[in-house]
């Protein structure tokens, strides 16, 4: 076994080809076998991933602006949020034959920054135990007018709830915040026993910051892993936790204790070439994945930490990478205007 | 006091006169008497008798030993002669000397005694009573009488001449080298001056300087089979031996220092005599003899003094010691300049190989040239102006003559000790920057002389500070001047003399900011620049080279040790870790666990040919490279383009010129990182070369025209023409390799007769193939086999009763290879085009002047050009322009060594791509072109080795020279073989007058 030669990476089992400018990020959605697209040239485009086709396209974030992210969650049901460059944010009702005309509401955020938007990540034994998901409250996490500042929307009510760090002890943090420089990536989340709402976030000079809500006033925990500009955090399913990449070369899988309001290390990779856009943890923990400026997708044994995979399809520097619900899919989004999906390591069907 | 003695003096003067007469009178009667006896007599007794008679009134004789020698009836009269008392043989032994007798004597001696009798003389008695004659003498005064004697031209046949000179030069050997006259000399000058009134007539310089004439004029005068002591070699050398002897115990007499030196030094005419015969010794070329005896006694007695005394104190000791006296007032006595120009400059040299310390060597120097320096405009001259702008010395000797004539202070070991600059000091120091300043200097002088006195401006300008440098006027002006015309200069050495001064300066304005003009700096500049000293120059290499390696490879090593060590706590730590979450997540996630082992890992091998985004068309490499914001596509357009353009597709003589003019003017230095600019410069080099090589018509057009443009700057222009040169090169080394022949046979189609028997081509009328055997090989081992037939004659032909075989072996010369040299055919596009207009200035473009560097490429490159096409037609037909080039005098006497060096070269390069049979048929047609280039060539390159400062282009020139004989020579055969060929042709049968020959028109 050990001495037979590995085998070679696979490759894409469908690219999605349509956009026309680089495609800034990809999002499964939660239950129906969709794929949405945001492209920088502003279209968002909703793909059948059975079918490999387009089903809708339309000119979500216009002009120069181009979509910048979009996201689903479970929580959200079926409704997306696009997220522009042009300092707004949209919710789009998913229909029959694609997107509703107009969006739902549009969130004036004046906010011009690199940070993706997150919703709040729920365990998975939450949600599946549940089903009282009327409790949880939708928020959407992104950073404000002032990009070192993180805002709180509750996507029900469609207003602002929270600002972190909080404006009353501006002098007090605004000093530390400044010295961090913009956020750039944010992961909203439950914990997994207190049922919480908390907050990873990640900032220009490689610092992390983990907020808990109820405490706004000041993070739990500082950390400090990367030496150049946080560029994605993910949380895993269990939210105790997760994977950084950034513009260094590092990439770090980093562990929660929840107790002890803890951030530690986990396991630190190192890669040749510096630069991970996006990062992704496969619901069911298995694996991660992180998406690379060098246009090479990695695949990582999420407990273990040890690289599985090295896939190379993208001709240009990556955007995203995203792994659907049912843990069978992986998309990956690259400047090259494609669209690739993955089937990796399938889970074994259970009864 | 002295009064005193001088009226007792002359009083007994008075009366010692009289007396002295009286005895002279005596003596002369007495030499007289001997003389009659020695004319009379018919035996050797006779004479000997008569000498010793004299001989016991002057000095003691060993009687007995004389008549041991002489016959009985003689004996008695030796034993009785009378044998003055100590008291009167003193007195009458001065009068001798001191008066006539003795030259009369003399002269008896050497001419009548000599031929006649000496011979006879038992060799005991010879050193009795005939020698001491001249030993016991003053020794100026028999000098005086042996010499002249030397000088007497007898015919070279006359034996009785020929015997007095050897028995001269046997006493000169006796008296002055083995009894050491030489040393009595030095000590007699004194002795006169006491002797009163006897020798009072020598106390004037003019005999002095005759008496140390005499003794240097010694080898000179000896007859070739002389003694070898006699020679100049080790005669000048005992005589320095004992000169320095004498002198040093002269000046241990004298009371004290202002005797030796201050009141009257001219009185002093034991010194003056020793300086006087120096002079002389060095006037004869033995210079190193007389260095070689003083150095080693000096370097003593400064080192003995160094040890036990401080540097301040030091002058004063130096005055108040004897044994210093002689050689603080010896060069002050010298008169002759230029001996003591030599002097010093032996002196300088010997120290310098001696390896002397900087403090010995400067207070050597102090003892010997200090007084003088001080005194003498000349002397002083001669350090400052001489020594430093005129001569070259090593480098250790340029800092022993700064410190002693420019610094005036003995080197310090702390170094940065105040002093007070002496009001020269400065004055001097723009007086050497304003000439290093020049460029004429720079263009006209040989390199050592530069790099001397760049190094003497260098050790000027670290003893300045900040404030000097800012007052001292022209000094800063004069400074950026020379070291901006240096920085310009083609020569590596030269632009490294300019940052070497560059970094001096900018430490004495700001120690703490050094000006680093060059990559591989270092803060201790050698001044030696690699030419002022062989031998230590290798030294210094060797050692910088280990001081270099030694740092680096040590501390590599330990920080991948600590690096390393690092890495395994780390690595340590997060196993731990990571087994720890592992287990926790097993415990809680049994089920998975399992699952688990299916994450097998894919191929993880990477590599990043991918990332680079490589180039397919040419268009597209124009597209990026004129994208001067996206450096990264130019970089990589760059690494595309030597391949594509070597692939040669049809689409690139349309692109050639656009892609040409783009990489021309490509700016890498923007486009690349700071240390991969050198990669991408290169990259661009080879892929414009490939260009010239793949489609040299339209790529010629474009970059000919560039060449000249004033669009592109002056790096762009030698890139043009580095380019243009490796094109050359490349494509007269083009190999063309023929496609291997197809087989005649073909191996897989079945025909009547196997594959290996050849075909059946041939005359109508040849036999059919026989196999043959081998000689002497059985049928398996034959491997080849070979076939004859026999094939019909030509018509005409004659039958020799040949063969024609085959075999398989012959196919092997199907498959040929040669090289074709492709450039004749485009010499004239690459070298027309470049030579016009070499000589217009425009705007931006001035080669004769300012761009220099652009006309010695360009030179160079037409050089090349010629080479390749060396022995081909073409050579001939573009020789005549490139000579016309070259030959113009803003090109061939170019201020600029560079581009004479690049005249030179392309004028050997024409000499050798000539054929000698065009050159004799050109001679022979009377082309005036060819015969008065190459004749100008010779005259030419003869001009620049004998008179061109920079000694490259001299030695360049004395290739040239020799290459210029040799096509000479080659020609001279040509037309020899051409005339006898002629000569040939006239005596062939009649049948052969309607074929026309070349030159036979020609008479």
């Amino acid at each position: 076994m050990a001495s037979a030669r590995p085998r070679p990476p696979p490759d894409p089992v469908a690219v999605l080809r349509g956009h026309r400018a680089a495609v800034m990020d990809v999002s499964f959605h939660p239950s129906r076998s969709l794929l949405f697209s945001g492209a920088s040239d502003g279209e968002l485009r909703v793909w059948d991933t059975v079918r490999h086709r387009t089903i809708f396209s339309t000119w979500a974030h216009s002009g120069a602006a181009g979509v910048y992210s979009v996201a689903t969650n479970a929580a959200l049901g079926n409704r997306i949020i696009s997220q522009g460059r042009d300092g707004s944010c949209k919710c789009w009702e998913i229909e029959e034959a694609g997107l509703s005309r107009k969006p739902l509401f549009t969130i004036r955020t004046n906010s011009y920054h690199f940070c993706k938007v997150s919703l709040t990540k729920t365990p998975k034994s939450v949600q599946t135990d549940g089903g009282d998901s009327t409790e949880v409250v939708n928020l959407m996490a992104l950073p404000g007018e002032d990009p070192s500042q993180v805002e709180l929307w509750d996507l029900t009510a469609v207003k602002r709830v929270m600002s972190l760090p909080q404006n009353c002890n501006l002098n007090l943090a605004g000093q530390t915040s400044n010295q961090r420089g913009m956020c750039m990536a944010i992961q909203a989340f439950y914990t997994y026993e207190t049922q919480v709402l908390n907050l990873l976030s990640g900032y220009e000079d490689g610092s992390m910051l983990w907020w808990d809500l109820r405490k706004p006033e000041a993070p739990v925990s500082s950390v400090k892993f990367h030496s150049e500009a946080v560029l994605s955090v993910a949380i895993d399913g269990l939210c105790n936790g997760g994977i950084s990449g950034g513009a260094d070369n590092k990439i770090f899988m980093v562990a929660l204790d929840q107790q002890k309001s803890v951030c530690t290390v986990r396991k630190e990779i190192e890669l040749e070439r510096p630069g991970i856009a996006g990062t992704a943890i496969r619901p069911d923990n298995k694996i991660a994945a992180s998406a690379g400026w060098d246009h090479r997708l990695r695949v990582y044994n999420y407990r273990k930490g040890n690289d599985l995979a090295l896939l190379k399809y993208h001709s240009g520097s990556c955007n995203a990478v995203t792994f659907s619900d049912d843990c069978r899919q992986m998309a990956s989004c690259s400047e090259d205007t494609t669209v690739a999906l993955w089937e990796l390591y399938p889970p074994k069907d259970r009864i | 006091m002295e009064n005193g003695d001088d009226a007792t003096s002359s009083a007994n003067k008075a009366m010692n006169d009289k007396e002295r007469t009286e005895l002279e009178n005596l003596a002369l009667q007495k030499v007289a008497e001997v003389s009659s006896a020695i004319d009379a007599a018919r035996h050797v007794d006779e004479v000997i008798c008569a000498l010793h008679s004299l001989a016991v009134l002057i000095f003691s004789v060993d009687s007995s030993i004389v008549s041991g020698a002489v016959d009985q009836r003689f004996k008695d009269q030796i034993l009785s002669a009378k044998c003055a008392a100590d008291s009167e043989r003193g007195s009458f032994r001065n009068n001798f000397y001191y008066g006539s007798a003795f030259p009369t004597m003399a002269r008896l001696l050497l001419f009548e005694v000599v031929p006649n009798w000496l011979t006879q003389f038992p060799k005991s008695v010879r050193s009795q009573i005939y020698d001491p004659f001249f030993l016991e003498g003053p020794s100026i005064g028999v000098l005086e009488e042996l010499i002249p004697i030397l000088n007497k031209k007898g015919s070279d046949k006359d034996p009785v001449h020929d015997k007095i000179c050897s028995s001269v030069e046997r006493l000169l050997v006796l008296c002055y080298l083995k009894k050491e006259g030489i040393r009595r000399m030095v000590i007699e000058f004194d002795l006169v001056e006491k002797q009163k009134g006897v020798a009072v007539k020598k106390d004037d310089k003019n005999s002095v300087s005759r008496a140390a004439q005499l003794l240097a004029s010694i080898p000179d005068k000896i007859r070739p089979q002389a003694s070898s002591k006699l020679s100049s070699f080790s005669f000048f050398k005992e005589a320095t031996i004992q000169l320095i002897a004498g002198a040093e115990e002269k000046s241990m007499q004298l009371p004290s220092v202002c005797d030796a030196i201050e009141k009257d030094s001219s009185q002093n005419y034991a010194i003056f005599f020793v300086g006087e015969t120096f002079s002389r010794i060095i006037r004869r070329g033995s210079t190193d003899i007389v260095v070689s005896e003083m150095v080693p006694r000096i370097y003593d007695l400064v080192k003995s003094l160094l040890s036990s005394y401080s540097n301040a104190s030091l002058p004063s000791v130096m005055e108040s010691t004897p044994k210093f006296w002689f050689w603080l007032s010896l060069v002050e006595t010298m008169r002759d300049q230029y001996s003591i120009e030599r002097l010093a400059e032996g002196i300088l040299r010997q120290l310098a190989s001696r390896a002397v310390t900087d403090t010995e060597a400067y207070w050597i120097l102090w003892l010997l040239f200090n007084r003088s320096y001080n005194h003498t405009v000349t002397i002083r001259a001669m350090f400052v102006d001489k020594f430093i702008l005129w001569k070259v010395f090593p480098v250790s000797c340029l800092r022993w003559i700064l410190q002693c004539s420019v610094f005036e202070v003995a080197p310090t070991m702390e170094g940065d000790v105040k002093w007070q600059k002496p009001p020269h000091f400065v004055d001097t120091l723009q007086h050497l920057v304003s000439i290093w300043s020049k460029r004429e200097f720079v263009q006209s002088s040989s390199v050592e002389q530069q790099a001397y006195l760049t190094a003497a401006v260098g050790l000027c300008l670290e003893k300045m500070s900040k404030q000097e440098l800012e007052t001292a006027k022209d000094v800063l002006s004069l400074i950026l001047q020379g070291v901006s015309c240096r920085l310009e200069s083609p020569i590596d050495l030269v632009r490294k003399m300019a940052s070497a001064i560059a970094l001096t300066f900018s430490k004495a304005v700001d120690p703490k900011n050094p000006l680093y003009l060059d990559d591989n700096h270092s803060d201790v500049v050698d001044w030696e620049f690699e030419v002022l000293t062989q031998k230590k120059v290798i030294i210094t290499t060797s050692s910088r080279k280990q001081f270099i390696n030694k740092p680096k490879t040590p501390l590599p090593e330990k920080s991948r040790e600590n690096l390393g060590d690092k890495e395994t706590q780390k690595s340590i730590l997060i196993e731990e870790i990571s087994d720890k979450g592992v287990e926790d997540d097993e415990k809680d996630h049994d089920s998975d666990s399992s699952s688990d082992s299916s994450l097998e890992p894919y191929d993880l091998s990477d590599d990043d040919s991918d990332l680079n985004k490589t180039f397919t068309q040419l268009a597209d490499i124009v597209a990026a490279l004129r994208k001067p914001d996206d450096p990264d596509g130019v970089e990589r357009a760059l690494d595309a383009t030597e391949k594509l353009v070597r692939a040669s597709p049809d689409e690139l003589h349309h692109n050639s010129s656009d892609i040409v003019r783009a990489l021309v003017h490509v700016r890498c230095a923007d486009v690349a990182a700071e240390e991969e600019e050198e990669s991408s410069e290169e990259k661009r080099h080879k892929a414009l070369v490939s260009l010239l090589v793949t489609c040299p018509f339209e790529s010629l057009d474009v970059v000919t025209k560039l060449l000249y443009s004033s669009s592109v700057d002056i790096s762009q222009r030698i890139l043009i023409i580095d380019v243009m040169t490796e094109a050359a090169l490349e494509l007269s080394e083009t190999k063309i390799i023929t496609k291997e022949q197809q087989r005649k046979g073909n191996l897989i189609t079945s025909t009547s007769q196997p594959w290996f028997r050849p075909g059946d081509r041939g005359p109508v009328g040849a036999g059919p193939w026989r196999e043959v055997s081998g000689p002497g090989t059985s049928m398996l081992q034959n491997w080849s086999h070979q076939y004859e037939r026999e094939l019909p004659s030509r018509p005409g032909q004659r039958k020799l009763g040949k063969t024609r075989k085959w075999s398989v072996a012959n196919s092997k010369d199907l498959q040929q290879e040669w090289s074709k040299n492709r450039f004749p055919m485009y010499a004239a596009a690459f070298m027309l085009p470049a030579m016009q207009g070499f000589d217009k200035k425009r705007h931006g473009v001035d080669l004769l002047n300012r761009d220099f560097v652009v006309l010695g490429k360009l030179i160079y490159m037409l050089g090349v050009c010629m080479k390749c096409m060396a022995m081909h037609p073409e050579a001939s037909a573009l020789a005549p322009a490139l000579l016309d080039m070259i030959r113009s005098r803003d090109v061939s006497h170019h201020p600029e060594a560079y581009v004479r060096r690049s005249v030179l070269f392309a004028a050997s390069c024409i000499l050798v791509a000539l054929h000698p049979s065009y050159v004799a048929s050109a001679l022979i047609e009377g082309n005036q072109d060819i015969s008065t280039g190459l004749e100008w060539i010779r005259i030419y390159s003869l001009h620049v080795a004998e008179s061109d400062s920079d000694t490259e282009c001299a030695s360049m020139a004395m290739n040239c020279l020799q290459l210029h004989s040799e096509i000479a020579l080659e020609t001279s055969r040509a037309l020899e073989s051409a005339d006898r060929m002629k000569a040939q042709l006239r005596t062939l049968p009649s049948k052969l007058d309607n074929i026309i020959i070349p030159f036979a028109n020609m008479n």
